[in-house]
């Protein structure tokens, strides 16, 4: 495993991290000791990685072993569940996300989040993306807001014409392309997904999968999935979270470049689970 | 989602490698022991088998096509395939390079030979055939460790080659041999040196396989460790 700030310099340097954040705007997000309960249940634990800024990390592994877990530990969303609750630290930026004084809905506004299944609201196309950064009292153009995180999201070209029609009546690629600008919309820095093309066709699968090459170059982006292929295809960083015994918590077993995770991975289970030895 | 048809169908793939390589040995027996036995007939039993080997190489090519459009491999088995190709190529090469050395035995069967040139392309024969044997088996048994010595190995098969050529160039007595055998016996010489060559990269290949270094690379390590060792 290794320390993305701290590894191999070439890619790897803080420096170049910042270039990135002051370019975009982007921030990547530093994770340390991290462990996760249910109650007494230690569902993850120990995890510590860095996930670079305007880079799609990617995280893998046998159903069961922390993945959603982790995530949702990246935004808070974790402890909403009765009896959760995470320890370690985790940062964005500079900010240390379980610190005394942070305010979890301003961190779940900074680090917004897209499910596996689509889930708009019961409003129109353009409700559904205009809500949140209305809550958020976004004082600028809604118009505008909503046609920018639209387009960001690959949706506009297809409903610029019926923004006023339900957001149900969409297919379910589209739904879920405009969960994705909903969540734009309330300008994060960070978005994570849960397994966000599970649900969908190829089609929309690759339309998702496009996107995040675009999402990438104005935020971070961390996804869960199941779909190996998936994996290779759009991350530039790969975790690989695994279960060692059976009742033990989920461990980041392996961090690295994509490339070489599925290339030649350093730890043989790893090695077994891309190839399909077990999982 | 273990993928046991998969890893089923890399296993044979692997077999029928195996036995290509098997035959290719097969061949280089035979033409060591007509170069030995300065035999015709067994040169000419082996006249043909280049075609054969290079339409069951392009057969293993497909099936390693095949297996990557159908089954997207990663990791070891992407590496697998790879070497597979890489493997085929050095197999069905050094058949080509066995049945242009037996077209050459057959052809000079009965013409005048320089002992001393001969005696120098028998042994490099037999150093060639030893290492392409070993690059065979080390992909057999994946024992990475042999694959070191070989590239030592065929150091002095190199050392053969300068001085097989030599002796072909300056003949150590005046008009000795027929002109058309001392043409073909350099060339022999230089397909063996060839033959050597595929199997050292066999076993480099197979480094790859096992670790996903390039043999270039992990030689560069063992030199390194050494320096560091003499440091100490």
């Amino acid at each position: 495993m290794f320390n993305v700030f701290e590894g191999r310099p070439e890619t790897r340097e803080r420096g170049e991290v910042r270039a990135a954040t002051e370019q975009t705007g982007a921030l990547g997000m530093r994770v340390e000791n991290l462990s996760a309960f249910y109650g007494s249940f230690k569902a993850v634990a120990d995890i510590s990685m860095d996930i670079q800024a305007n880079k799609v990390t990617a995280l893998i592994g046998p159903s069961g072993c922390g993945k959603s877990t982790f995530i949702r530990c990246l935004n808070r969303m974790h402890e909403v569940i009765p009896g959760a609750y995470a320890e370690g630290c985790v940062k964005l930026g500079d900010q240390d996300l379980y610190g005394k004084n942070t305010d979890p809905v301003n961190i779940r506004r900074r680090v917004g989040m897209v499910f596996q299944k689509p889930n708009p609201f019961s409003k129109s196309i353009y409700e559904n993306v205009a809500w949140g950064a209305r809550i958020n009292g976004y004082k600028g153009d809604m118009g505008e807001l909503v046609e920018r995180s639209l387009r960001q999201a690959a949706l506009w070209e297809e409903v610029k014409d019926r923004l006023k029609t339900s957001g149900l009546g969409l297919s379910g690629g589209q739904q879920q392309r405009l969960c994705i600008a909903r969540t734009l919309a309330v300008e994060p820095e960070v978005i994570l997904m849960d397994e966000p093309a599970s649900a969908l066709d190829p089609v929309s699968t690759q339309k998702i999968e496009d996107t995040m090459h675009e999402l990438k170059k104005r935020y971070t982006v961390v996804i869960v999935t199941h779909n190996m292929q998936q994996a290779a295809r759009i991350s530039d960083y790969t975790g690989f979270f695994y279960i060692e015994n059976m009742g033990d918590p989920g461990r980041l077993w392996e961090f690295d470049e994509t490339s070489k995770m599925f290339a030649s991975p350093d730890r043989k289970e790893t090695e077994d689970y891309v190839t399909g030895r077990f999982g | 989602m273990p993928r046991e048809t998969f890893h089923r169908e890399l296993d044979q793939l692997v077999e029928e490698v195996l036995e290509l390589g098997r035959e290719v040995e097969s061949c280089m027996g035979a033409m060591l022991d007509a170069l030995e036995a300065h035999d015709a007939e067994v040169a000419r039993s082996q006249l043909g088998v280049d075609t054969r080997y290079k339409e069951w190489g392009a057969e293993i090519d497909e099936e390693c096509i095949i297996l990557q459009a159908r089954q997207a491999p990663v990791a070891r088995d992407l590496r697998l395939l790879y070497t597979v190709q890489g493997v085929t190529n050095h197999l069905v090469r050094a058949g080509t390079l066995c049945e242009h050395i037996c077209r050459g035995i057959a052809e000079t069967s009965d013409a005048e030979r320089d002992p001393d040139l001969e005696a120098s392309v028998l042994e490099m024969a037999r150093g060639a055939r030893e290492l392409f044997r070993q690059g065979l088996d080390i992909f057999e048994t994946r024992d990475i460790d042999r694959a070191r010595d070989l590239e030592a190995a065929d150091d002095k098969v190199d050392l053969l080659y300068s001085e097989a050529m030599n002796l072909a160039v300056n003949p150590g007595k005046e008009g000795i041999g027929s002109p058309e055998w001392r043409v073909r016996a350099a060339l022999t010489v230089h397909y063996l040196e060839r033959i050597a060559d595929h199997g050292v990269d066999i076993g480099g290949r197979t480094v790859f396989l096992v670790t996903g270094e390039r043999m270039e690379s992990v030689m560069r390590q063992y030199r390194d460790r050494h320096l560091d060792e003499y440091d100490d």
